[in-house]
């Protein structure tokens, strides 16, 4: 599999023959961390791997290990208190749990780049918009300053900035959300990443400003290739995007599917209790289903299946046994030890 | 600079350090029990508390720690080093080096101490008045307490010291140290004023104060049982650490020649007394000194901690 | 920028007429006889008191006496002291030397203070933090007339480093020990803020922005942490310009610097009113024009209180 060159055509190294295997691969991650209270459990397993030109929507509530996973692939897990205890995730075929710090540092930007939820604190409040851009080819590619100017109009053209020329040099705070959204996410693919991970990227925005967020992704990885990982707790957001979805529940996947898959028959009582919770026009007058309970606690665990203490389909077995995942159908998983009942009841 | 109105600002953060939290007036019991509780499990609190008292018992009977009659001068003895018979030494005028650092402890802290009560209650009083009533009145109010702050602490007390108590005045002591006091107090109460004020603004618009007004309370007893109790934290914390900033005023005035002079018996008139002699012996500079610095970090100390147990932001 | 400017200036001219009109008054309004011990040991002589009264116009209402004696402090006539010497020649002498002084201080307070700040703000906890938050405690505490003369005991009397009185070419070498115990206060504060704005801001979701693109170490903290980190200990530092000259007055004194400070110290012991109260004016009105300069850098360094 020959991976495309980015637009720019500039950068030779990432024109090689991929060993066997995705682009971007977690495999069984565990991330704890160490508080006064004692050691949280945040990510105890997730296996998930997103392929050049795929999106996987990483679903979940908050605490579910969603973003802790996204901030190790990146190597930017506050550390401490955080700690990778055990996995891999390789890019390329490299763990990249293995490299030095430098190496590390290589990759970030250049080959795997994120975005994140609050645009307005994640930029820098005193560099104009446009330094902050130019800075990936500053520090990269060694741009001159000149270049790196250049380089920053074109990237907010193509996200779609208006007069982008004139508004290099404004700050952030003179943007409007969106706008900070698309400063974010020019900055992100500055350098043509192999992955991007977009971690809650419409969550502070109005929802119609949403869909233009939405779409700008969904086009700019169709030109580019790139692999996406789309965080989010909005199953509504993803639906159009994403050509798979990883359930996470604390810590764990609990549920993967093809998106249309997952939505049409959940294999996970907390997948199909997500799905019902969405307020639909054509169920109108219904009871609208919310999962009841609260997420569980990260310092101590329920035994068994972490989500027995909400889950309806509960027998005793779960409350002892933590269920594995059961491999539903090819691309398909569910941690859930009666989900032939779950995905057939309908 | 031993400028209270910066040093004082210091150990606070600036500006908002001194917003509480808008708590009720019944949660505001919980917070002084609570920060004792926090402070006397502090060494450091404890150390310093112990510091003061002895400073204290030490200005109200300095005859408990000698006997040595400090005015009593023989000056075949002059700048004579310190000995057993006189740990300190003698100064130039051949006087008990010791006997005076224990009777300057007097007037050094009751200075401090006087003129710090006076600018937290006029200040105090101010604040709360601009935040109660708001509107014109805090506008004057805040105006002329920026006038106040835009003076440098001791260039004001230059100033006003050098025209109404020059030393040609031939003021008694007690005048002497009355007039510093005020001076000092004239020139500290807006930083307390300000604190005061933000701490009333804080709450005046929370719900338990509208209820209060809405029952029909008021001014006084909306100011004295609602808003008093809130602001007061934020004011204990700014005047303990000014003591120590004040003392330490007191020391620099009576240094430039302005502040307290003979015939009062204090630490900073000894350091002035003698500082041009202090290539030849150094002893009856340095031990008022050092008393004049301990005294003073212990307030500081003081200070911090009770700054830190009351911040709920620190807890 | 420029509407801001121009705020900030609207907004100082209060505080410059009050704080002027106030010593004024104090000055000339409040005492019965403005001349009584004035001029030192003897009394002013009647050709002081008479150059005064006209140039000053002090047998004028007393708003048009302000006003002129604002005319003259702005055209920089202070007026004279009692030896007929131009107040404004004395500034022109010593001034020089005590903005050498605060400059130097200014740089030492600034390196040590950065650098304590910084050091134990990425790295809160240790034995380095411990010691430096004990330390500032202790230096915000002392007495600077008590480090003045410490200082003097340890450099001159035992140690035989400096002499006890700066030359009069003032020397930058000369002014180390002096205008070390001139920021000592200061150095503390300094190294306090940096602590905290580094510990706050190290948290910050811009910082770990810069660490996702991919940038060395180094020129995270260095660019990105640092420069929002240092907004408000550059106000400080500038704001702290204007407090050093004034404070200088100590230190000078201790040291014998000839600048401004001394000159009002000497005259503060010679009695002579005439110096001391149009110089000390003058370091207040330069203490509340540095506060605007500072508000106006502080602007420049920070984006987001230019557009407010």
């Amino acid at each position: 599999m020959v991976y495309s060159i980015g637009e720019s055509g500039s950068v030779l190294e990432k024109t090689f023959i991929l060993p066997d295997g995705p682009l971007l691969e977690v495999d069984d991650l565990h991330v704890e961390f160490h508080t006064r209270d004692g050691v949280a459990h945040a990510v105890n397993g997730v296996t998930y791997s997103v392929d050049a030109g795929e999106t996987l929507a990483v679903l979940g509530e908050s605490g579910s290990g969603k973003s802790v996973t996204a901030q190790s692939i990146m190597g930017i897990l506050d550390t401490p208190p955080g700690f990778v205890t055990g996995g891999a995730i390789r890019f390329r075929g490299e763990d990249l749990l293995k490299m030095s710090k430098k190496q590390r540092q290589a990759i970030r930007g250049e080959s795997i780049a994120m975005i994140f939820q609050d645009a307005l604190s994640a930029l820098n409040p005193v560099f104009s918009v446009g330094w902050q851009i130019g800075e990936m080819f500053r520090k990269h590619r060694g741009a001159s300053r000149r270049e790196a100017k250049k380089k920053a109009i074109e990237l907010m053209d193509r996200v779609g900035i208006p007069a982008a020329r004139k508004r290099l040099g404004d700050y952030p705070h003179q943007f409007s959300g969106g706008m900070r959204q698309r400063i974010m996410i020019a900055m992100a693919i500055a350098l043509d990443p192999g992955v991007l991970i977009a971690d809650e990227p419409t969550t502070a925005l109005d929802v119609t400003v949403q869909a233009q967020i939405m779409d700008l992704l969904a086009e700019l990885q169709r030109e580019s290739n790139m692999g996406l990982i789309l965080i989010t707790h909005d199953l509504g957001v993803v639906a159009d995007v994403a050509d798979k979805i990883a359930v996470m529940y604390g810590g764990r996947i609990v549920e993967e599917a093809e998106v249309y898959e997952a939505y049409s028959a959940p294999a996970h009582p907390y997948t199909k209790g997500l799905l019902e919770s969405i307020p639909r026009v054509d169920l109108k007058g219904h009871e609208l289903h919310v999962v009841k309970g609260s997420p569980p606690n990260l310092l101590n665990l329920p035994s068994g299946c972490s989500f027995h203490p909400r889950c309806r389909y509960r027998q005793d077995r779960c409350v002892t046994e933590s269920p594995p995942l059961h491999q539903v159908a090819d691309d398909r998983r569910s941690a859930c030890h009666y989900w032939e009942e779950v995905i057939n009841d309908r | 600079m031993s400028d209270p109105v910066t040093t004082g600002g210091m150990a606070t953060r600036p500006q908002g350090a001194a917003e509480p939290v808008a708590e009720a007036a019944g949660a505001a019991r919980g917070l002084w029990s609570d920060a004792l509780h926090d402070l006397v499990r502090r060494p450091l609190f404890l150390i310093a508390f112990a510091i003061v008292g002895v400073f204290v018992v030490m200005a109200a009977f300095p005859s408990l720690f000698t006997s040595v009659n400090p005015e009593f001068a023989d000056l075949s003895r002059s700048m004579e080093r310190p000995s057993a018979e006189a740990w300190f030494g003698y100064d130039l005028q051949g006087r008990d080096v010791y006997a005076r650092t224990i009777y300057g402890a007097r007037p050094s802290i009751v200075v401090g101490v006087l003129a710090v009560i006076a600018a937290t209650l006029f200040g105090g009083l101010i604040g709360i008045l601009a935040g109660y009533f708001g509107g014109w009145i805090d506008s004057l109010l805040s105006r002329m307490g920026e006038i106040f702050l835009g003076l440098p602490y001791v260039l004001g007390a230059i100033i006003i010291l050098s025209i109404f108590a020059g030393p040609r005045s031939g003021a008694s002591a007690t005048q002497i140290m009355f007039i510093v006091v005020l001076v000092m107090a004239f020139l500290g109460w807006p930083l307390i004023a300000r604190i005061a004020r933000s701490s009333v603004l804080a709450v005046r618009h929370s719900d338990y104060v509208q209820a209060a007004r809405g029952l029909g309370a008021g001014p006084a007893r909306v100011i004295f049982r609602h808003l008093l109790p809130n602001a007061l934290a934020p004011i204990i914390v700014m005047a303990t650490i000014s003591i120590g900033a004040y003392i330490s005023a007191e020391a620099v005035l009576s240094f430039l020649g302005i502040g307290l002079r003979a015939p009062v018996i204090s630490w900073g008139v000894a350091i002035a007394d003698h500082q041009s002699l202090l290539r030849q012996s150094a002893h009856p500079l340095l031990f008022p000194a050092a008393f004049l610095t301990i005294a003073v970090l212990a307030f500081v100390m003081i200070g911090d901690a009770v700054r830190e147990a009351l911040d709920p932001k620190l807890r | 920028m420029g509407r801001y400017t121009l705020r900030r200036l609207l907004q100082l001219m209060p505080v410059l007429i009050g704080t002027t009109f106030l010593i004024h008054f104090m000055v000339w309004q409040l005492p019965a006889d403005p001349f009584a011990g004035r001029c030192g040991e003897r009394p002013c002589s009647e050709a002081f008191i008479a150059r005064m009264t006209e140039q000053f116009g002090l047998d004028q209402p007393f708003y048009i006496q302000y006003l002129t004696w604002l005319k003259n402090a702005v055209q920089g006539d202070f007026g004279v002291t009692f030896n007929q010497v131009p107040v404004i020649t004395l500034i022109e002498n010593s001034y020089p030397n005590t903005l050498k002084l605060a400059l130097v201080a200014l740089a030492i307070e600034g390196v040590i203070g950065i650098t304590a700040g910084v050091l134990t703000g990425l790295k809160r906890g240790g034995f380095i933090d411990n010691l430096v938050l004990v330390s500032t405690l202790f230096l915000m505490g002392l007495p600077i007339v008590v480090v003045g003369f410490a200082m003097k005991w340890i450099f001159w009397s035992e140690l035989g480093w400096i002499s006890p009185t700066v030359s009069t070419e003032v020397r930058w070498s000369e002014l180390i020990v002096p205008g070390f115990v001139l920021a000592t206060t200061s150095m503390a504060y300094i190294a306090r803020l940096m602590r905290a704005n580094i510990a706050e801001n190290s948290r910050a979701d811009y910082v770990r922005t810069a660490v996702a693109k991919g940038l060395e170490n180094k020129r995270v903290v260095g660019v990105h942490l640092l420069r929002n980190s240092m907004i408000p200990v550059v106000t400080f530092l500038g704001l702290d310009l204007g407090n050093l000259m004034a404070g200088a007055i100590v230190t000078e004194g201790i040291f014998n610097i000839n600048g401004i400070g001394l000159t009002i110290f000497r005259a503060i012991g010679r009695h002579d009113a005439t110096i001391v109260v149009p110089l000390a004016t003058l370091l207040v009105v330069i203490y509340i024009f540095s506060n605007l300069i500072v508000d106006l850098f502080y602007a420049v360094l920070d984006p987001r209180i230019r557009y407010e």
